[in-house]
C-alpha cells in the first residue's frame, strides 16, 4: 500500500515538495503540496539556490558554512569555464561538463529533487565505453572513490556537515593521488 | 491510432566534451561548434548525411524562423537568438539538429502517427554515429551531461502530439493533466501561447530523464498514450450521438468552405471540429490527411513563407479563407 503524505500546511493536498532548512541552528523539515510550497516561495525548482535566497543564506549562515564545509565547496569559479556558483543560481544552467564536478555537493540535491534520484540508467555513450575499457586496471580504485562520493552525498543530504568535511578531505586526497 | 495521435517526436540533448556549454561560448566559439557538428554529420554516413540542408539562423528571415517553429522543427528559444546557431534539416524534414540551442546538439526525429520505437531507433543510431566523431560529454553516474540539470541522464524527451477534442470539451483534460505529473509525464498545448490549447492539439511528453532508461520512458509514454487514446475515442463516440455536436461539426465545415476572412485561431478550432467529424463518421467525403496538413499550412508565418512575399494580417486572413475554401470544397 502506498501511503500518501498530506501537505503539512493545508492538510488537504498530497505533499510533493520536501523542504529542509536550518533556522538558528535548529533543523526543520516540511512536506508541502505544490500550491503551499509556491505560496511560501519554494515554487522554483532551483529555489534553494536562487540568488536572493543564497544572498540571505550567505549573509546569515555564511560563517557557519565556512567552518562546516571544506575548502573545495567554496570554489567560487569552475577552472575550466569560469562559471561561478552564483551564475548557476541565477541562470539555472551549468557552464560546462566540469561544473558538475566542481559544484557537485550543491547541485546533487537539486538533481535529486528534479529527477527523484541521481543515477543514470539507459544508453551509455560509445566513447565512454571505450575509456572504461582502457582504464580497467583502475576500476577498483574508482569504486572506492565512488563509494566515498556516495557517502558524501548522503552526509550532505542529511546535513551532517562535520562528517561531510572529513569525507571531502579523503576524496580530495584520493583524487590528488590518482592524478 | 492516427485518429488521435498526429505525430511522434524524439529529441536527444548532447554536448561536445571539448567545449563549454553554449551559455559560456561567444559567437566565435559557437561558430566552431557549428563547424565541428556540421562536418561530423556530413561525414558520418547516416541517412541524414546524404540529403540535408544547413540553415544558419542569421541568414533566415523572421517569417522563415517562425515557420520552422510552427512546423515543430525548431524551438522558439532557438530562433530567439541568431548568433552562432544553425539548423541541420533532412530534406524530408524527419531529422533535424539544432546547434547551440540550450545544448550543443538537440537532435530530433519527427515521425507521423504513433511510432515511438521507430523514432527512437533512428535517433539512437544517428547519436551513436555522431558520438564516434564528436565525443559527447558523458558521466557514468549522471549520464549524458547537459547544460540544464533537468535533461541529465538520457537527455531524451519523447513526445506525441494528440488531438483530444472530446476530452477537451468535457473538461476531463484538466483532471488527467494533474494525474500525469505523478507518472513523470507532462501535457501542454501544441499550438498557441495562451493557456487554452488551440485546435485541441496537445503535446504529451516524458519529464524525468535521470534514473529511467530510454526504453522504460518510451514504454511508459506509450502506455499512457494508449489509455488517453481509448478514453478520447470513447468520449468522441458518446458526444457524436448528440445533435448539438453534429450541428457544431457540420457548421464548422460550412464556415471553412465559405468564409471570406478567417483568423488562424478560428480556423484551428473549426478544423479540430471537422477532424472530430471525420473520425466519428459525421462528415464523409473529406480527406483526413488534407485536414491534418491544413493545421500546419494555415499558420501565419508558414503562409508568408509559402506565398514568398510579405502579406498583412488582413490579407493573410483572406488568403487563409481562400486556401481552406479550395482544399475542403465538396
Amino acid at each position: 500500500m502506498v501511503i500518501i503524505m498530506k501537505c503539512q500546511k493545508c492538510g488537504k493536498n498530497e505533499a510533493n515538495t520536501h523542504v529542509k532548512r536550518v533556522i538558528n541552528g535548529e533543523f526543520e523539515e516540511y512536506h508541502l503540496c505544490s500550491e503551499c510550497a509556491k505560496d511560501m516561495g519554494y515554487s522554483n525548482m532551483f529555489s534553494d539556490f536562487s540568488t536572493s535566497f543564497t544572498d540571505d543564506f550567505n549573509s546569515l549562515f555564511g560563517s557557519f558554512f565556512e567552518n562546516a564545509l571544506p575548502a573545495r565547496t567554496q570554489a567560487t569559479r569552475c577552472e575550466t569555464c569560469g562559471t561561478s556558483y552564483n551564475d548557476i543560481a541565477r541562470t539555472g544552467m551549468m557552464g560546462c561538463a566540469d561544473c558538475y564536478d566542481v559544484f557537485a555537493d550543491r547541485i546533487l540535491p537539486t538533481i535529486r529533487r528534479i529527477h527523484g534520484n541521481t543515477t543514470h540508467m539507459g544508453k551509455n555513450s560509445p566513447s565512454y565505453k571505450k575509456i572504461e575499457f582502457e582504464e580497467k586496471p583502475d576500476e577498483e580504485k574508482d569504486d572506492e572513490l565512488n563509494k566515498l562520493k556516495d557517502e558524501l552525498e548522503t552526509a550532505i543530504k542529511n546535513q551532517e556537515f562535520e562528517k561531510a568535511a572529513v569525507l571531502r578531505d579523503k576524496i580530495k586526497e584520493k583524487e590528488d593521488n590518482n592524478e | 491510432m492516427s485518429k488521435v495521435v498526429m505525430q511522434t517526436r524524439i529529441r536527444l540533448a548532447r554536448n561536445l566534451k571539448k567545449y563549454p556549454f553554449p551559455i559560456r561560448l561567444n559567437t566565435a566559439g559557437k561558430n566552431k561548434v557549428c563547424e565541428d557538428i556540421i562536418n561530423a554529420v556530413k561525414n558520418c554516413n547516416s541517412p541524414l548525411s546524404r540529403e540535408l540542408d544547413v540553415l544558419y539562423v542569421k541568414d533566415l528571415t523572421e517569417a522563415q524562423r517562425i515557420s520552422l517553429v510552427e512546423q515543430h522543427l525548431a524551438s522558439p528559444e532557438f530562433m530567439s537568438d541568431s548568433a552562432g546557431r544553425a539548423l541541420i534539416l533532412s530534406k524530408d524534414k524527419t531529422m533535424s539538429i539544432m546547434i547551440n540551442e540550450e545544448d550543443h546538439i538537440r537532435l530530433q526525429i519527427l515521425y507521423k502517427d504513433l511510432s515511438l520505437e521507430q523514432a527512437y531507433d533512428t535517433a539512437d543510431k544517428l547519436d551513436t554515429l555522431l558520438d564516434e566523431n564528436l565525443d559527447f560529454a558523458f558521466d557514468k553516474k549522471l549520464g549524458y551531461i547537459t547544460q540544464c540539470p533537468t535533461n541529465l541522464g538520457t537527455g531524451m524527451r519523447a513526445s506525441v502530439m494528440l488531438h483530444l477534442p472530446a476530452l477537451k470539451s468535457s473538461k476531463a483534460i484538466g483532471r488527467i493533466a494533474g494525474n500525469l505529473s505523478k507518472l513523470g509525464l507532462t501535457i501542454r498545448g501544441a499550438y498557441g501561447e495562451g493557456t487554452e490549447p488551440e485546435g485541441a492539439m496537445y503535446q504529451l511528453s516524458n519529464q524525468v530523464t535521470l534514473g529511467i532508461s530510454e526504453k522504460a520512458a518510451i514504454e511508459n509514454l506509450k502506455n499512457i498514450t494508449q489509455q488517453l487514446v481509448s478514453q478520447e475515442l470513447q468520449a468522441q463516440k458518446r458526444m457524436s450521438e448528440s445533435l448539438e455536436t453534429q450541428d457544431k461539426i457540420c457548421r464548422s465545415l460550412g464556415i471553412l468552405r465559405t468564409a471570406k476572412l478567417i483568423s488562424c485561431k478560428e480556423a484551428l478550432e473549426l478544423l479540430s471540429n471537422v477532424r472530430f467529424g471525420i473520425n466519428s463518421g459525421i462528415i464523409e467525403g473529406v480527406d483526413l490527411e488534407t485536414v491534418d496538413s491544413l493545421f500546419g499550412e494555415i499558420q501565419p508565418a508558414t503562409m508568408i513563407v509559402n506565398k514568398n512575399e510579405k502579406i498583412s494580417p488582413t490579407q493573410r486572413d483572406k488568403l487563409r479563407a481562400e486556401i481552406l475554401n479550395d482544399r475542403l470544397k465538396g
